[in-house]
């Protein structure tokens, strides 16, 4: 199987680890992987908007580099959902983009969802002696269903205990731009989740997408938080992280 | 439809100010838990009735969107039938009709003092500023309407209006209002206080001359307003008055009472976490001869409001709505606020769709942005609105209309430009890489970020080193 990652702009720029860390768990799976070079945006700020032509511009550039493979794997619940939900309703009545767009996102998962249902990867790399806590990202909860799969992936991560935090499912005020344009109501609604992280007392507070992670990890270190490690799924499961 | 009285476009500056009021904040962390525990509960309790949510919330969905299929039919259908049960049925197209249509059956009766059971219509109307206006004294007798009518506030909520109010400013309210001296109170008053209420409450429910109350369904086949409540001020409100008013939405009409009962299975379960309201009330005409209690004169009043312009648009499916709060029950941005930062009658998920579209687009510009996507709202509602679609479908008329900033316009449009060129979005990102480790002084975090102030006002922005993951993936392939 030839599967595609698709790296995100968000970790390209913010944490390329995420990505190294996709790499090594999806080459464990036996698969070629290859990393599409002109990838860059799936578009998902510009549908928020409500810019459906810009988010249109952005799609078809997506699917015209992603359909080629036998699967596209995504290290984000976000903009996974972005490919699955969205560019098929982008594409609703066109005849050409629309059949496209549905056979890319018949393809597409999210990565946790791919290394458990699809992969079914048995045996991770990844040590861990510690606990986590694990923060439900909301597209990847509600848009994709991913709740089950991290955690099935992390029980086998040698070291590692589960610590759930209460209200695991609750937005912890991300929302892309919604932080930036709502900063008050975001940095509200972190906090809360911040104190049910703080309540779990885990050694790290682990998701499945990064704009969430930087949302906790930066408020929890403005609140003086400098023990908690804020990780993303990939990162603990392949090994990139000590201890 | 214009914008009356709403105060949607002060929306960021009222959530500035809710969300550093500390008094609020306690109220409403005090009640989320017990809004969601109770929902969850009684969800999970379902199977033990031999019922499961995703099958009710299919049947409770199409049971509405039969009904708004052929509106006009069941409306018809509901007022031929509450006719012959000697009801009157009038029709109102906005909030000013429906004040003049109250104002003039009050008049025509010669009532001075009205009792009410919670009506958001009523809100929408603005009807007690009118009725004072009009020499006619308006008395609510939910227990959380009358604190704030006492404190001459708007519901927060539309099942608990006064939720955003703490123990100590409700002692204070009554201690005033009641003329007493204020005492130190503890939840454990909580009894006490209600019992104060009822007792000022009973003088008003045995003294009013007419009553008006909503209703949380019309049944088309029998021409029956039916009322879910929990206080039993709405058994007080429509039976103790010889007039009763109904002032209810057009989309509240359902077919049948079977219907009805259906709807029953998930309303007060979404609502309150109840299996069963503790009064639900089948009104059904005017009193008759056999019939020793009730009204004798009872009048509906129909609202459109906006809502018939719904019909048949892109937004229709918010017309399923059965009022139940479970989508700001779930609402991380509600619970950060509270309602009044929403600045009209209806506060939330569905508020944040309803206001634009019944009070102008143009003049809710945040509502459908203030949302984070995390379809907490679309998960719980019992007749499965697509909250989230519908306030992305108010998102795009806002870009279509050239209502978003230009400045976030003009910064889309540099980024998507960009996007579709990689060599330079690589080249562009490699930069930015550099200049967010340099701002980030080897300590892996800025603190103050010129291009994200809103970000950086209350966190750090992690930086994780100098080069972008192509950069670096490119040097091991070399490698």
């Amino acid at each position: 199987m030839r599967i595609a990652l698709y790296v995100t702009c968000l970790v390209d720029l913010m944490r390329p680890a995420v990505a190294f860390a996709a790499l090594r768990l999806l080459e464990a799976t036996g698969n070629d992987v290859i990393v599409p070079p002109a990838q860059t945006c799936c578009g998902q700020p510009a549908w928020s908007s409500g810019n459906r032509p810009l988010a249109a511009t952005l799609a078809q550039k997506a699917i015209a580099e992603l359909e080629g493979y036998d699967a596209v794997v995504v290290p984000s619940g976000s903009c996974a959902e972005q490919i699955v939900k969205v560019y098929p309703q982008l594409f609703a009545d066109d005849p050409l983009w629309g059949p496209r767009a549905r056979a890319l996102a018949g393809r597409t998962y999210e990565l946790t969802a791919f290394l458990a249902e699809v992969a079914g990867l048995d045996a991770v790399p990844g040590e861990f002696a510690g606990s986590v806590t694990y923060h439900d990202s909301c597209k990847g909860l509600r848009g994709l269903g991913i709740k089950a799969q991290p955690r099935a992936l992390l029980a086998r991560v040698k070291g590692l205990s589960l610590q759930e935090m209460g209200e695991c499912e609750e937005c912890c005020g991300f929302g892309g731009a919604f932080a930036e344009n709502y900063a008050d109501i975001s940095a509200r609604i972190v906090d809360r989740k911040c104190d049910s992280i703080a309540a779990a007392g885990a050694d790290a507070v682990v998701g499945g997408d990064l704009g969430c992670l930087l949302n906790i990890e930066g408020r929890l270190r403005r609140r003086g938080d400098e023990k908690t490690r804020v990780l993303h799924v990939a990162e603990v499961l392949a090994g990139e992280v000590k201890a | 439809m214009k914008a009356g009285h709403s105060q949607a476009m002060f929306f960021q500056s009222r959530a500035a100010e809710k969300v550093r009021n500390p008094v609020l904040q306690k109220a409403l962390q005090k009640a989320k838990p017990l809004f969601s525990g109770k929902r969850a509960k009684s969800m999970a309790a379902l199977p033990d009735d031999g019922l499961e949510f995703e099958q009710l919330r299919d049947a409770c969905a199409g049971i509405r969107d039969r009904a708004l299929a052929d509106l006009d039919v069941w409306l018809e259908i509901f007022e031929d039938n509450a006719r012959a049960r000697g009801a009157e049925v009038l029709w109102a197209r906005d909030g000013d009709e429906i004040c003049k249509l109250v104002i003039d059956v009050a008049q025509r009766h010669g009532v001075r003092k009205v009792t009410k059971s919670k009506s958001m219509l009523s809100e929408e109307a603005q009807l007690n500023e009118a009725l004072a206006a009009a020499g006619i004294e308006p008395v609510e007798t939910d227990l959380g309407e009358y604190i704030i009518q006492l404190a001459g506030e708007a519901p927060s909520h539309i099942i608990a209006p006064a939720v955003h109010k703490s123990l100590e400013e409700v002692e204070a309210l009554f201690a005033k209002t009641h003329g007493r001296p204020q005492e130190a109170r503890t939840s454990a008053d909580i009894p006490a206080l209600t019992r104060e209420a009822r007792g000022v409450l009973r003088q008003h429910f045995l003294s009013a001359d007419m009553g008006i109350s909503g209703a949380n369904f019309l049944i088309a086949e029998s021409g029956t307003a039916a009322l879910v409540t929990n206080e039993g001020n709405g058994r007080m409100v429509t039976t103790l008055p010889t007039l009763h008013v109904v002032i209810t939405g057009i989309e509240k009409v359902v077919p049948t009472l079977e219907d009805f009962a259906t709807l029953m299975r998930l309303l007060p379960r979404s609502a309150t976490g109840q299996t069963i309201s503790n009064y639900v009330s089948l009104l059904t005409g005017t009193r008759s001869e056999e019939e020793v209690e009730g009204p004798t004169k009872t009048v509906f009043i129909l609202v459109d409001n906006g809502r018939a312009s719904l019909v048949g648009s892109a937004y229709q499916e918010m017309l399923r709505c059965i009022r139940c709060g479970a989508c700001m029950n779930h609402c991380p941005v509600y619970f950060s606020l509270g309602g009044h930062a929403y600045g009209w009658v209806y506060p939330g998920p569905m508020g944040s769709v309803l206001t634009p579209l019944y009070t102008g687009i143009e003049n809710a510009l945040d509502l459908p942005n203030a949302s984070t996507g995390c379809r907490q709202c679309s998960s719980v509602c019992p007749v499965r609105i697509p909250l989230p679609d519908l306030m992305h479908g108010l998102r795009e008329e806002q870009h279509e209309r050239g209502l978003r900033p230009w400045g976030e316009r003009l910064g889309l449009r540099a980024w998507a430009w960009l996007a579709t060129r990689p060599v330079l979005y690589r080249a562009l990102t490699r930069l930015a890489a550099r200049y967010l480790n340099w701002l980030a002084d080897g300590c892996g975090r800025i603190r103050i970020f010129g291009f994200a102030p809103g970000w950086t006002a209350a966190r750090d922005l992690p930086v994780a080193g100098n080069r972008t993951f192509f950069e670096q993936y490119a040097a091991r392939k070399r490698d």
